[in-house]
């Protein structure tokens, strides 16, 4: 490395005004950096570019510059892309906002990859030839190839930006940026592995374990050895595209219908409901539409509590054959197929909702209109694309206020489910018709909301078309519902840049289509923070907890369980002190089990300014009774006559290690640590396996173990 | 500098709980709850002096209650616009004879209320002037007219009339993603008068709850029936006390993770307090009889017996937070409201009871307060979100049979609602905190931090609760 002098350097640029403030301590910690703050990239030396090009800097000959150490790099994960791809109509952002990440690791090793210097050139090269396609302002033209130290890079002096790839070492495959992008410091921004889905386009493969099992735990509600052995032979791109061409396997509501669920002594309860699911989330092939359909039913939540009807488990299943029939479809056509379900009429309380009566001086019911706004489509205020808050005069602005929520409650007025031919009493078939208008009930006078009006004598049909046309454009709707899917499968504090990426491809799929799920999903699972195995691992805030449903739920699907007798008789698992402290399709309130914006008092995270969704429905009750639950379900106790197959497990029993190690990857992605294991397996081996008996108390008691560790609680 | 005094307790029970106790707080060396628990081994040779001890316990009803059908106007001209304002929903006047609140001062220019029908339980309460009534209370930054929200010059709590966010402003001062709560808050003033630190100082009983974390105290959540054991710990593993001890020890190993350290501290605390709460659960056997099928009457029961239990547990001053949802009744109001008018009315008289039977009485106090009130005026069916609403205070020390505030103007866009009988509050939820500070002994200094917007108050003692 070439060593500059910083008293000097430090000199030669207070000669041009730039003494003091104008470099930070950082920058003065070695004069490389020096140097490259000398190109007029540090903070306030921005302004100062034209004044610095004769400061020691020079901004065109850099053909054998040195490029600062990678040690000193600072972590700017997603700060490459934190720009949404040009031509999407999104907003361009400033630097994107670092993660945090455990400084003492911040220098990445090399164990990660075993690739060889030559295919990690040839995988550079396509990152860097992809980076100028997808980001030309940051990256102009087509440059050539440049090498220096560990580095493979190119140097855009239109932006002053360097983008480089460490080629050997230690850092092998770390994508590095330097330049105005970066604020003038060194900023790791990810690895080749992490990169190679998007560049690629999706025809990467996940050859390790680890990281298949990484990628089914954000797609799947869980996944078996050969789930993984699967993925192992395909690209991501490949296996998405299965997935989303998989049909739906026998509907909710035809299940009960099968099953007696519609004779009338099961006109109030609610057990098929619990069943149904239960049979769905663990055992239905089309593993990824489970997984979306399980996450929008708590965004877009019913609760079987709130249904004040009869054969309100029916209402329940046709809301999730609807869920089914359209997460992979537009986001603007399941919002309106959403709102036309007796479910949702119920629930948020506009089946029957009446027009204005200015004799009684009684109002439309707003319970819907406020909803739609505020959880399912914009949120309560103003946001980018890349999901912060637009401010004004730095404050905040809110997406509506309570005049918009009683415009647009007018709207849902004159609704109701459809018993058009039925006799009393009904059977549970009216819980299946979209809603119907009622004329006399509907309001006709003029609705404004969100800067709309609708005239008044607008038709329901048109009126309704109007609203949810709004809500849909609106410039929150895509940032806020991608965040939560974000949320969902991947991280609870996702970078503003991957909000940004899949917020953009909402707006327009590329053929400049809005609303499709199908790509909004892609671009949740392919994007490079949520492949970057290597990061993911070295931030100590990325990831989410697992719901206690999910924990459930990876358990059963790893290791195949079922109902032998197809009921899937496991019941309301809600109980906090003796069950899971949560059951599918039983919210307490329309604002789900717990909030996406739940920041756990008292605590590191809090201190940190992050959220942690799933952290509202856990406590000094809920750790233990959900390690108690699943110490019996393991075991085929207290669910039904749930039973899971541990033929795979049982023949590595007598080896503590390979029974640890099987379940560690099936369960939590590899994640625990190998002193944990350690001390797992000292202790399994203390349990004979000579009998049968033995050998499924050493299988019990190795899985409870497992997930009860924070490395399975905790999905990165 | 301690306020405890040295006793010769030594009996078995006592050692092994302290037992039990040293061994946790061995394991759990870096954890901040360590140093609370550690505290326990000395504190369980000593015994706060009898007597000094005051509970505060927060009943929300979660959904935003309707207030105008739980507090009715009575007297005939108020109750003819009440019916006007909501003919389908009013409560027919005939029931409401046996309700009716007659305080030591009557309200001004003949106004009456009554309690919802369901609330009879209530009445005696109020007669023995342990119930005292607040008129239009709700959350504000700070005081404000009709003509400045019109105006909208004046600071309003962020994002009115959203659940999530008012009651998390309700209970903490801030919308969804508070840091603390100011029942936690108050908590963080007093866990070192504790013996037991920070473990048992403030309680829930329904989940978390914003209300009741503090900067440094953390709450506590356990059930209606006590703690609950973690089995795998507690007792062997599939028959491998080995693999119990593993579980343990990687329970008690931090992680670098936040998230991951998070669940750690969670199982910590719940592994750390279970021994303790559950013994002190078990000694306890309540005379008092609480409603049966009543979740909250459930709850407050709990409650009642850790209030039993505060000598074994160590505690001069202890905040607890109960819940009750199912109060967004945007529809089926008039079929459903009551209901829950009785759950509230029966578990409230029945937890006063217990506090007379205890003979703490009067170092309890209980307040409601709810996500906001609502529209006075029906959609039809029910009623939509609003601000402002009635709540009540009971307990020994509350200055009873009494009514505090003003009664609102009934009206649609009159001069004390914001439209649709929403009204503009005018008792702020920092002055009732305040009064409940006061009482439990927060200094008017400590106020100003537990209560952010206190300051904007002239007036910040509402009056109603005794002094110590």
């Amino acid at each position: 490395m070439k060593q500059t002098d910083p008293e000097a350097m430090q000199k030669d640029c207070a000669s041009l005004g730039l003494e003091g403030s104008a470099l930070s301590p950082d920058l003065r910690r070695s004069g490389l950096e020096v140097n490259w703050a000398s190109l007029g990239l540090s903070g306030a030396g921005v302004s100062a570019l034209t004044a610095l090009t004769g400061c020691g800097g020079a901004q065109t000959d850099v053909s054998g510059l040195d490029l600062p150490d990678p040690s000193t790099a600072v972590h700017r994960f997603g700060l490459l892309t934190s720009n949404a791809p040009e031509g999407s109509g999104a907003s361009v952002l400033p630097l994107g906002a670092s993660l945090r990440v455990d400084t003492a690791q911040v220098a990445l090793s090399s164990t990660a990859s075993s690739a060889s210097t030559s295919s990690t050139s040839t995988d550079a090269n396509a990152l860097l030839n992809w980076a100028e396609q997808q980001y030309p302002s940051l990256f102009p033209g087509v440059k050539t190839n440049l090498t220096t130290g560990v580095y493979l890079y190119r140097y855009y002096p239109e932006t002053q930006n360097y983008l480089g790839v460490s080629v050997t070492g230690t850092t092998l495959g770390n994508v590095y940026v330097l330049g105005p992008l970066s604020g003038g410091v060194l900023a790791l921004v990810g690895t080749l592995q992490g990169f190679a889905c998007q560049v690629s386009g999706g025809a990467c493969t996940l050859t390790s374990a680890n990281d298949a099992a990484r990628f089914l735990s954000q797609a799947t509600l869980g996944y078996t050895r050969n789930d993984l052995n699967t993925l192992s032979q395909t690209t991501i791109s490949q296996w998405l595209d299965a997935q989303l061409a998989l049909p739906t396997s026998t509907s909710y509501f035809s299940w009960l219908q099968a099953n007696g669920y519609d004779s009338s002594a099961n006109e109030n309860n609610t057990t098929g409901m619990d069943n149904v699911v239960w049979k769905k989330l663990i055992s239905s092939p089309d593993v990824l539409r489970q997984k979306i359909v399980q996450a929008f039913s708590e965004i877009w939540v019913v609760s079987v509590l709130g249904i004040n009807a009869s054969w309100r488990q029916f209402s329940i299943a046709n809301y999730l054959d609807v869920l089914e029939a359209n997460v992979f479809g537009n986001f603007r056509t399941l919002i309106e197929q959403i709102t036309m379900t007796p479910a949702m009429a119920y629930y948020l309380t506009y089946q029957g909702n009446v027009k204005t009566n200015t004799t009684t001086g009684s109002e439309p019911d707003e319970n819907y209109a406020r909803e739609l706004m505020q959880l399912f489509t914009i949120g309560l205020l103003n946001l980018n694309n890349d999901g912060s808050l637009q401010l004004e005069g730095g404050l905040p602005k809110q997406t509506y206020a309570q005049s918009d929520v009683s415009g647009l409650a007018r709207v849902f007025t004159g609704w109701s489910v459809d018993t058009h031919g039925l006799t009393t009493p009904y059977g549970p078939v009216y819980q299946q018709r979209p809603l119907v208008q009622v004329s006399s009930k509907y309001e006709t006078g003029a609705k404004s909301f969100l800067g709309v009006t609708v005239p008044a004598g607008t038709a329901a049909a048109q009126s309704l078309k109007i609203a949810l046309d709004t809500l849909f454009n609106h410039a929150n709707t895509a940032p806020f519902v991608s965040r939560q899917l974000i949320q969902k499968l991947v991280t609870s504090n996702p970078s503003s840049g991957y909000i940004n990426r899949v917020a953009s491809v909402f707006i327009n799929n590329g053929v400049s289509v809005r609303g499709d799920l199908k790509a909004v999903i892609k671009a949740v699972l392919m994007d490079p923070e949520a492949r970057d195995l290597t990061l993911a691992q070295q931030n100590i805030s990325f990831g989410k907890v697992r719901e206690p449903i999910q924990r459930f739920l990876s358990w059963a699907r790893a290791f195949n369980a079922t109902s032998a007798t197809d009921v899937w008789a496991i019941g309301d698992l809600s109980s906090a002190g003796s069950a899971l402290g949560q059951s599918p399709m039983r919210s307490p309130t329309v604002f789900n089990f717990y909030r996406p914006g739940y920041v756990p008092p008292n605590s590191a995270i809090s201190s940190a300014g992050l959220v942690a969704p799933e952290l509202q429905i856990m406590d000094e009750t809920t750790v233990a009774a959900y390690v108690n639950f699943m110490q019996r379900a393991i075991a085929g106790t207290g669910v039904g006559d749930l039973k899971a197959d541990y033929s795979l497990l049982q023949a590595l029993a007598s080896n503590s290690t390979a029974l640890l190690a099987e379940i560690n990857v099936l369960l939590a992605c590899g994640e625990i640590d190998a002193m944990t294991l350690a001390n797992f397996k000292t202790a399994l081996d203390t349990i004979s396996v000579t009998t049968p008996s033995g050998v499924m108390n050493r299988i019990y008691a190795a899985l409870t173990l497992v997930l009860a560790c924070p490395q399975f609680v905790v999905q990165k | 500098m301690s306020p405890f005094i040295q006793t010769p307790d030594n009996n078995q029970s006592r050692r092994s709980f302290l037992k039990t106790t040293a061994a946790l707080s061995l394991a759990r060396s870096a954890a901040p709850l360590a140093l609370s628990l550690a505290g326990m081994g000395e504190a369980a040779a000593l015994s706060a002096p009898p007597g000094d001890y005051k509970a505060l316990v927060c009943v929300f009803l979660y959904g935003g209650n309707d207030y105008a059908n739980t507090l009715i106007p009575y007297d005939p001209s108020s109750y003819n616009l009440y019916q006007g304002f909501r003919a389908n929903l009013a409560v027919s006047r005939v029931f409401l004879d046996p309700t009716v609140l007659n305080p030591v001062t009557p309200l001004p220019n003949g106004q009456q209320y009554a309690l919802a029908p369901e609330m009879a339980a209530l009445i005696p309460r109020f007669n023995a002037g342990a119930l005292s009534v607040l008129l239009n209370i709700g959350s504000l930054v700070q005081p404000i007219t009709k003509a400045q929200y019109t105006g909208g010059n004046v600071p309003l709590p962020p994002k009115l009339f959203s659940h999530n966010d008012q009651q998390s402003y309700w209970q903490s001062s801030s919308p969804e993603g508070a840091s603390s709560g100011w029942g936690g808050r108050m908590g963080d003033l007093f866990q070192a008068s504790n013996a037991s630190g920070s473990a048992f100082t403030c309680i829930g009983l329904n989940g978390n709850a914003i209300y009741l974390s503090g900067q440094t105290a953390f709450q506590y959540q356990l059930t209606t029936t006590g703690a609950v054991a973690l089995n795998a710990v507690n007792s062997p593993l599939f028959g491998s006390s080995s693999a119990s001890a593993a579980l343990k020890t990687m329970l008690n190993t931090p992680r670098t993770h936040l998230l991951e350290n998070e669940y750690l501290n969670v199982s910590q605390r719940s592994l750390s307090a279970y021994s303790s709460i559950s013994q002190a659960f078990g000694k306890v056997a309540l005379t008092t009889t609480f409603p049966l099928a009543n979740s909250l009457g459930d709850q407050l029961q709990a409650v009642a017996k850790l209030i039993a239990a505060r000598s074994s547990l160590s505690v001069k001053r202890q905040v607890f937070f109960v819940s009750l949802g199912g109060f967004d009744n945007h529809t089926l109001l008039a079929k459903v409201h009551p209901g829950l008018m009785q759950t509230v009315g029966d578990a409230l008289s029945a937890f006063y009871q217990a506090t007379v039977d205890l003979g703490v009485a009067k170092q309890v106090t209980a307040f409601t307060a709810s996500d906001f009130g609502r529209t006075l005026l029906s959609n039809s069916d029910g009623s939509d979100h609003g601000w402002g609403s009635m709540h009540f205070m009971l307990g020994g020390a509350v200055k009873g049979q009494s009514f505090v505030g003003t009664p609102p103007v009934l009206g649609n866009n009159g001069p004390d609602d914001v439209g649709q009988g929403r009204l503009l509050p005018q008792l702020s939820v920092d002055q009732l905190a305040a009064t409940l500070g006061n009482w439990f002994g927060v200094s008017a200094q400590d106020q100003l931090t537990v209560l952010p917007n206190l300051k904007n108050y002239t007036l910040k003692d509402l009056g109603n609760l005794s002094a110590a």
